[in-house]
């Protein structure tokens, strides 16, 4: 039930951005120090721990960008909506949700751009698959530039040789 | 007056740039020593009226001149005397004409010092850099002349300084970054001119070295301290993110240190004559593309400051026409055979390639990954971002890549390959240690760690048995390689090894940074990392230009010894009423304790409403990332002066027979 309530105030929360710091905070605080015994007999699979639940809302936080600030991620801004959406973030984690439900939320609610890390997909592999075939290339070719030229060089030498 | 005295020297210097230009290319093509006899002259006059020209516009924000519209857009009365100086380059008009200036100082140095000789490699470098100083100086006078009045409505006091930039860093960083920029120009107008001599031969790579080292030394410096002015000033912890604005100088530095590698390969061996011209073109272009990024206000970023799209058109006409023509010659002048391969794929040159070519792609890969918003923007109509993870995803295994040959090459031979034994055993050492490591410390795996740990393991042990390698080699013969030769071999050991620190504090902060987010009010405390932060009080701090809210926290180590007092503040600035927050740092060798203040938060009611949002962490090693930039730059300094040595071996008399005979 406690469960419940949780995900209907951070819903409320949202709908409310302009309490300010203050709900987020509260909730930042509970996720950070409160000893969430009532998720356990929840029906969600995974329970972190304090110092999991840490390191994963402060990576996540990491990867996302602050929709007000230009160009800072939600970790590092100082914005209200950073602070609040940190704090849905231990919110999340609180209930048990995956890093990558964590995002989708995030993505769903802010559109793509929120995502530092661009989802994979056929707009933006390339952004990947341009780095890898130029390295690809520049060790081929190095190999087919040097090899051939040193075997005729050989070959010359050879010859004058004899 | 003033400031038209030095619009009026401005339009002198570019019409006696155009002159230059004119005067030396006729005077090489009719052969005439008459007419190149002007050359040194109009360039030293050139120089002297560009310099008057940024002296008149630093003396109009030393006496307040706000009737000049970027005096009055950038100083205030209340500045203090050393920003109303730095102010000069605090903005765009003002940084493009000390880039300009600074060309002109170069240029008036190189043609100054130059040996006389038959091919006029100097004369055709400087006509070179006279037809990229006129291109500026037209950019400047048509579009962003700093001179311009605001009459007759003249302000009484001027808009500020941009707060952030009210640092020491202003008075450092920028001049760094554009004298590397400035050398890169420099590189260019040389493989240019080299380009018109019929490819880069040994002896013009010669010429070319210690400038092209230089602009690396200041490129380098220009980087790592925008990086460190980031980290103590912008109050968000990082040091580096990534941002357009950082890749804007980072991709230009990625070029530049494969252009020294080449170009030192082709001042030593004499090979890969063409690739260093490329790549000198190449790193020039992208130094024009990084300013035309920034400038132009096309990306988002939070370094932004002067943007202006209508500027950003008349960067991108001066980047087509310089770099255009420039590839045009080198698509002309060099042919595919041009030389013969002389050394096996396991040589020391092949290495070398290999890792300029991966550095390359490492700035491509970079350049890549900057634009993509950009162009996915402009096709899809959708906006994305492409952050910090992307980029060290991409940029990590790169990095390790490049790190494995820097350690490799040193090991091997001029031309043939030698034995892999010793090397392979040593990475075998180094990957188990890298490996133990990784396990032992962090409870789930990291790639990342692991590769970071290997890369510095790995140079460091390699350029070590190098370095005894070479040792070994001195004592067993009389050895018959001189003094600035060695000279630059420890001082390229000396570089790789900076290399290696840097990467060892980016990765241990990167990976072992331990920090909170909490709120903190007076009398509260936390522990991290065995010390103790205690929230003492709030005070209130008041400077010229802007009042503070400052948190003293009181740090303790864990046998509960004072270190020191913190001071995070959150300033508010006078004159614009901008926020920013500055963090409270304790730096040490081992780490830093860093310490930002957040929001106030208020309007909660039954807590105690004196309470600040906190950050506190360690952040161990990081000021090795700066420190190894320090010792790439100590060791560039060494290998300019170990050049120099050489350059002046080779025009005595008795060395230039013996180099002729090795040539014959």
């Amino acid at each position: 039930m406690n469960w419940h309530s949780g995900k209907m105030a951070a819903r409320t929360h949202f709908t409310q951005a302009t309490q300010g710091v203050l709900s987020t905070v509260l909730i930042l605080l509970s996720a950070l120090f409160c000893i969430t015994a009532f998720a356990q007999d929840s029906l969600v699979a995974t329970h972190y721990t304090d110092t999991q639940k840490r390191d994963m809302g402060f990576e996540i936080a990491r990867e996302l960008r602050c929709p007000m600030a230009v160009n800072q991620n939600l970790f590092d801004s100082q914005s209200k909506i950073a602070s609040e959406l940190k704090g849905q973030i231990f919110l999340m984690l609180d209930e048990g949700q995956s890093k990558a439900a964590i995002i989708d939320f995030m993505v769903v609610r802010y559109g793509e751009k929120i995502r530092y890390m661009p989802a994979l997909s056929s707009h933006t592999f390339m952004l990947w698959l341009i780095p890898i075939i130029l390295v690809l290339l520049a060790i081929v070719g190095l190999f087919f530039f040097v090899q051939p030229t040193l075997k005729a060089q050989k070959l010359e030498q050879d010859t004058l040789h004899e | 007056m003033i400031p038209e005295i030095g619009l009026i020297l401005l339009i002198i210097s570019s019409t006696l740039s155009l002159i230059l230009s004119t005067v030396t290319i006729i005077g090489i093509k009719l052969d005439s020593e008459y007419l190149l006899s002007y050359t040194k002259p109009l360039t030293t006059l050139m120089c002297l009226t560009l310099v008057c020209s940024i002296l008149s516009l630093a003396y109009c924000f030393l006496v307040d001149d706000f009737s000049v519209a970027y005096v009055a857009n950038n100083s205030n009365t209340q500045l203090a005397t050393l920003y109303k100086v730095a102010a000069v380059w605090g903005s765009h008009e003002g940084s493009m004409l000390f880039w300009v200036v600074a060309i002109a100082v170069w240029a008036a140095f190189i043609i100054n010092r130059a040996p006389g000789t038959k091919q006029h490699f100097h004369h055709k470098l400087v006509a070179v850099a006279a037809l990229l100083i006129f291109g500026f100086c037209l950019f400047l006078l048509f579009t962003s002349s700093p001179f311009t009045r605001l009459l007759p409505d003249i302000p009484i006091e001027g808009r500020d300084l941009n707060p952030i930039l009210q640092d020491i860093g202003l008075i450092i960083h920028p001049p760094l970054l554009f004298l590397g920029y400035v050398g890169l120009t420099i590189c260019f107008a040389g493989a240019v001119a080299a380009l018109l001599s019929g490819g880069l031969s040994q002896q013009y790579a010669r010429y070319l070295q210690p400038w092209a080292v230089l602009a690396w030394v200041f490129l380098t410096g220009g980087n790592a301290f925008g990086s460190w002015w980031a980290y103590n000033e912008l109050g968000w912890g990082g040091w580096w993110f990534w941002d357009p604005v950082e890749n804007a100088s980072f991709i230009p530095w990625l070029v530049s240190t494969a252009m020294v590698h080449s170009i030192l390969l082709t001042a030593k061996r004499g090979i890969l004559g063409s690739s260093s011209i490329f790549l000198a073109i190449l790193a020039f272009s992208l130094s024009l593309l990084g300013s035309f990024l920034v400038r132009s206000g096309v990306v988002q970023s939070v370094h932004a400051f002067a943007s202006d799209p209508t500027r950003g058109v008349s960067i991108l006409i001066l980047l087509i026409v310089f770099s255009g023509s420039a590839m045009a010659l080198f698509a002309q002048r060099t042919s595919i055979k041009a030389a013969p391969i002389t050394f096996s794929l396991w040589s020391k040159e092949s290495l070398i390639l290999l890792g300029n070519m991966l550095l390359v792609i490492a700035a491509i890969s970079v350049l890549l990954g900057t634009c993509y918003p950009l162009m996915f923007e402009v096709i899809t109509g959708q906006t994305i971002s492409v952050g910090a993870p992307y980029f060290n995803s991409i940029f990590i295994p790169l990095t390790a890549l490049i790190c494995l040959l820097m350690g490799l090459a040193p090991l091997q031979n001029w031309r043939h390959s030698t034995k892999m034994q010793q090397p392979l055993i040593l990475m075998a050492a180094c990957m188990l240690m890298a490996l133990t490591t990784t396990w032992m410390t962090k409870e789930s795996f990291s790639v990342w760690l692991l590769l970071g740990l290997f890369s510095s393991l790995w140079i460091i042990s390699a350029t070590g048995l190098a370095l005894v390698q070479r040792a070994a080699i001195k004592n067993d013969e009389n050895s018959t390689d001189n003094g600035s030769s060695s000279l630059r071999f420890y001082g390229m050991c000396f570089a790789h090894i900076g290399v290696a620190i840097s990467v060892l504090g980016a990765t241990l902060v990167s990976n072992f940074e331990t920090e909170e987010l909490l709120r903190m009010g007076p009398g509260q405390g936390k522990t991290l990392s065995g010390y103790s932060f205690i929230y003492d009080e709030t005070q209130a701090v008041e400077t010229g230009s802007y009042s503070a809210i400052q948190a003293q926290i009181r740090v303790m180590d864990s046998q509960n010894q004072f270190v020191t007092y913190l001071y995070p503040q959150r300033q508010t600035f006078k004159t614009n009423g901008m926020e920013m927050s500055a963090a409270g740092i304790h730096s040490g060798l081992l780490g830093d304790l860093y310490v930002s203040m957040g929001q106030k938060l208020t309007n909660n009611p039954g807590l105690n409403d004196n309470e600040y949002l906190i950050r506190i962490s360690y952040k161990p090693l990081v000021n090795w990332i700066w420190l190894g930039a320090l010792f790439m730059m100590i060791s560039g300094v060494v290998i300019v002066f170990a050049s120099k040595k050489s350059i002046a071996r080779i025009h005595s008399p008795t060395t230039q027979r013996e180099y002729c005979n090795e040539l014959a």
